[in-house]
């Protein structure tokens, strides 16, 4: 399921996750639901009973899962920041360091 | 307020957010001639709430992302007019309602009464300026067909992000928009949110949402620059998007700032295909698309 390249370059060298705040996520499990891309793993028998268990699925850009998060317990990273990270890596300036 | 609204809040007792939403309508309500239906109370009969809701414009107050209300008017096949995210509305004023109490406020109570203030004003004037560009209307397309689903690409003229999204450049203006895969994945778009027109976004930047009963899509904007026109159409007949995304269904126009450049970073009609066939082929392998 997971994209190879995004942009033209590796999607491993792009940090473009969902990161779930525990202190506000009720396990739900709307984003779970939602996510057509298995980024997210139920654990039923663990306290912890989500993880993010495939960050290289997540389409770069989208934050959709989070839109369905009623809590608002979803962060992504900043979008400029990947971008401009994104055009370095193609532009050979970093080499996905 | 210009016109007389069915107004359809969250009715959220488990929530700060969900209590607000519930206090601006019925500030909204009390206000003006309106009519306020009860989420609760229309979900168990269509016939207590079906005339006003479907002969009045459509006021959505959500009290969260969980959009109950929202998803309340999909089932009930309601188009959205106006809608208010309260949670939204909180963060923008820099006091999120996360944890905040159940029992209403000072703090809250003041928070409901700005915002339905704020709908009962009348809305600013529309900014957007026709810039008299001609987008040329594509004279066909290239069709891919998976199993029931038909989805069409414009051949030329139109570029494309991986993010199902189209930029359509004509010197130094453009529109945007979401692609026919995009539309189709989305289903029935009940309510466009279109970008500030005069706002300066970035490559990749958001230029406005639109929702549907499966989902809230962010518009990545293919190409930077400045907002110059939102298409006014599609924000009372967001159903143009789901008829053809790339003529009537465009959602904004933008000067560009950029383009030679960024059009490095962005995808053809035959690149966009390639991407398209393993996003159908994907789709029709699990359960749904997002």
């Amino acid at each position: 399921m997971s994209e190879d390249t995004f942009m033209g370059v590796p999607r491993n060298t792009i940090d473009w996750k969902p990161t779930i705040d525990y202190e506000k996520c009720n396990y739900c499990m709307e984003c779970f639901d939602f996510c057509p891309h298995k980024v997210f793993k139920k654990q039923e028998d663990d306290p912890i009973k989500l993880i993010v268990e495939n960050p290289l699925n997540c389409v770069v850009f989208c934050r959709a899962c989070s839109k369905t998060c009623g809590l608002d317990a979803l962060e992504f990273p900043n979008k400029v920041e990947v971008t401009k990270k994104i055009k370095e890596t193609r532009s050979g300036v970093a080499s996905g360091e | 307020m210009s016109e007389k609204y069915a107004v359809l809040p969250c009715n959220g007792l488990d929530k700060c957010a969900g209590q607000v939403a519930r206090e601006i309508a019925q500030i909204v309500c009390e206000n003006t001639e309106n009519e306020l239906i009860c989420p609760v109370f229309y979900r168990v009969s269509d016939a207590r709430y079906d005339k006003i809701a479907k002969e009045n414009p459509l006021l959505v107050i959500d009290g969260c992302a969980t959009r109950c209300a929202s998803k309340l008017a999909g089932e009930k096949g309601l188009k959205i007019f106006r809608k208010m995210t309260v949670t939204e509305e909180a963060q923008k004023r820099g006091a999120p309602l996360a944890v905040a109490p159940l029992r209403l406020g000072a703090a809250e109570l003041a928070l409901g009464a700005e915002l339905a203030a704020e709908l009962v004003k009348e809305e600013a004037a529309d900014a957007s300026v026709d810039s008299g560009v001609v987008y040329p209307v594509p004279e066909e397309y290239i069709i891919h067909k998976k199993d029931k689903f038909i989805f069409r690409v414009p051949p030329e003229g139109f570029y494309f992000t991986e993010n199902d999204c189209w930029v359509q450049p004509v010197g130094n203006r453009a529109r945007i928009g979401i692609t026919d895969f995009m539309q189709q994945s989305l289903s029935d778009i009940m309510f466009v949110t279109p970008p500030t027109v005069g706002a300066t976004i970035d490559q990749f930047d958001e230029a406005g949402t639109l929702e549907s009963g499966k989902a809230v899509f962010e518009l990545v904007s293919p190409v930077s620059g400045k907002i110059t026109a939102v298409n006014t159409p599609v924000l009372n007949a967001p159903e143009l998007i789901n008829e053809n995304p790339y003529e009537q269904g465009w959602i904004a126009e933008i000067e560009l700032t950029n383009f030679a450049e960024e059009q490095e970073f962005l995808l053809d009609a035959a690149g966009y295909l390639k991407v398209l066939k393993k996003k159908a082929d994907e789709y029709h392998a699990g359960k749904k698309q997002g």
